[in-house]
């Protein structure tokens, strides 16, 4: 069993504004120190402190690209966590992972995208490593690879793709109340969701996640550091990473197949933190398409295939009176995408008390990693009572 | 004998498929059966994580599945930008009953109708081309039955 419950804590957290994508004025390492930077301000700790770099995915702003600018005194441990979206928490576990074994004390975590500096965010994520099962068949972009698990969430499950519709209105409802949220102007009614563009069915255009330019980091210290700097702690009561036989670069082989892949991690979590689901006040779903946040909260155990249509309503989706919040920033399809680091930031605002839409006296907080990953992660999040 | 597809090589994922697209451009539908316990590994890898043979049979099937999920696609994206003119596009997951439900990618071919998760269908091979970015490819083609009969995935 991992022993990292409440040792470690999340105390800065900074954000570039979310910029459309390819139209940065900055450079994705630019992007990084500045959210490096803010971090710091935010924590109250100087940026030459950092001894830790942790990112995910196809990340290229290293440590060594960024500690000339920071000032670094040294770089004690520095890390990427495999895969893509999936890696997020797993990133935040390899930090308090470090921390707790001595390995490092300040660490960051981030990511930091600019199609200015690459490609497309899809060929970028991608990177350079699909199987030619898909590619010779006409997938490429994970919308067309997650559609067909969607379908059958669906077709055989039982689900109805009405839920899908009432996660991307959360978002859109709530990006509306968050000046930083690029989708904020945009009022998704029941006609706008229906008649948008179909991308790969059942997916439509406001299904599927954003891209943007941007970048959003974290700092993660010891809690007993913690407890003395400037913002309220958001203690890591959890954060594991994998996957269960069943899973992995199974092209399509995967078993369970329509849902997130995250019933491993998600029974982990919860038997770490000492919590269930009914505990969790406020959720970050990372949704690079809303059937995958559906898939995360049946493997999370906020509801079954069998009654996610009575669980999953826009009504119980928002904040502050729904009784399952969820992404309250506007999350990846409203506030904006940097592979679903901005969910970080809000989880640990809503513990603060600085949500633009603020639930009530948030306690635990829960952020999902990438869905539908080859692998993946998950965290949960506590102020001090929840120790 | 020299393969079309290997002058295109993709570069990704597991990749210990390359008997796959040999079968097909040999107009074969094969998959691979583990020599040590007998149990079909798909996709196809080094070692059989069951058993821990390093060997396997290629074995050749009757190209019959069922349809396990499916997607329609209506943007051409840029990777598969090859399949432009043909968007929107069907490509279907098939299972394959008689290699334990192994399942197999292909784009849908012919008439759509009675397209549902399933239904039963049947594979075409087709030779190497642009569209299947030099690779040879099988395309699944939905089974009319007169009693619209279909299996249960």
């Amino acid at each position: 069993m991992s022993t990292i419950r409440g040792k470690t804590a999340i105390v800065g957290i900074g954000q570039t504004p979310y910029y459309k994508r390819g139209t940065s004025a900055d450079p994705e390492l630019k992007l990084c120190l500045r959210a490096i930077v803010d971090a710091c301000d935010d924590a109250g700790l100087h940026p030459s402190e950092i001894d830790g770099f942790i990112s995910y995915a196809s990340e290229r702003n290293d440590a060594q690209k960024l500690m000339p600018a920071l000032g670094t005194r040294e770089v004690r441990f520095a890390a990427l966590t495999w895969i893509h979206g999936g890696g997020i928490p797993g990133a935040l576990s390899i930090a308090a992972s470090a921390i707790t074994a001595g390995q490092a004390s300040v660490v960051a975590v981030y990511r930091s995208m600019a199609e200015t500096s690459g490609q497309r965010l899809r060929i970028n994520v991608a990177q350079n490593d699909t199987a030619a099962q898909y590619l010779v068949n006409g997938l490429e972009s994970p919308v067309q690879i997650l559609a067909p698990r969607a379908q059958r969430l669906i077709e055989a499950d039982g689900v109805s793709p009405d839920t899908f519709r009432a996660m991307a209105q959360a978002c859109y409802y709530h990006a509306r109340s968050n000046p930083r949220a690029y989708g904020r102007n945009t009022v998704l009614d029941d006609e706008a969701y229906a008649h948008a563009r179909m991308i790969a069915e059942p997916y439509r255009l406001f299904d599927c996640s954003r891209e943007n330019d941007g970048a959003c980091a974290v700092i993660v210290v010891a809690a007993d550091r913690a407890k003395n700097l400037k913002q309220k702690p958001a203690y890591i009561l959890s954060a594991p990473m994998g996957g269960l036989q069943g899973s992995g670069a199974l092209e399509e082989n995967i078993n369970p197949y329509s849902t997130a892949g995250q019933g491993g991690v998600a029974r982990r979590m919860w038997a770490e933190s000492g919590y269930g689901p009914r505990d969790v006040d406020v959720l970050q779903v990372y949704q690079n398409m809303t059937g995958m946040g559906v898939g995360a909260l049946i493997d999370h155990g906020f509801c079954t295939p069998e009654n996610a249509n009575e669980i999953i309503r826009f009504e119980n989706l928002i904040a502050p009176h729904g009784g399952l919040p969820c992404n309250t920033s506007g999350g990846d399809l409203a506030e904006g995408f940097i592979h679903g680091m901005g969910l970080v930031a809000e989880a640990v605002r809503q513990l603060r008390g600085e949500s633009t839409n603020q639930v009530p006296n948030a306690k635990l907080s829960l952020m999902t990693g990438g869905p539908g990953d080859t692998l993946t992660s998950t965290a949960l999040f506590g102020t001090a009572e929840t120790l | 004998m020299e393969f079309a597809f290997e002058q295109h090589r993709i570069i990704g994922g597991i990749g210990a498929d390359d008997e796959y697209w040999r079968g097909l451009e040999q107009n074969a539908f094969k998959l691979p059966r583990c020599s040590g316990c007998r149990r079909w590994t798909w996709p196809a890898h080094f070692r059989c994580g069951v058993c821990g043979s390093w060997n396997f049979e290629w074995t050749a099937l009757d190209p019959v599945g069922v349809v396990y999920a499916w997607t329609r696609t209506w943007y051409a994206f840029e990777r598969v930008k090859e399949r432009a003119a043909d968007v929107p596009y069907v490509t279907v997951l098939a299972e394959i009953p008689s290699a334990d439900g192994a399942r197999v990618l292909g784009v849908l071919r012919g008439s759509e109708e009675g397209l549902r998760i399933g239904a039963l269908v049947r594979g075409v091979i087709l030779p190497p081309s642009e569209k299947s970015k030099g690779y040879p490819s099988i395309q699944w083609e939905l089974i009319h039955t007169d009693s619209h009969t279909v299996a249960h995935a």
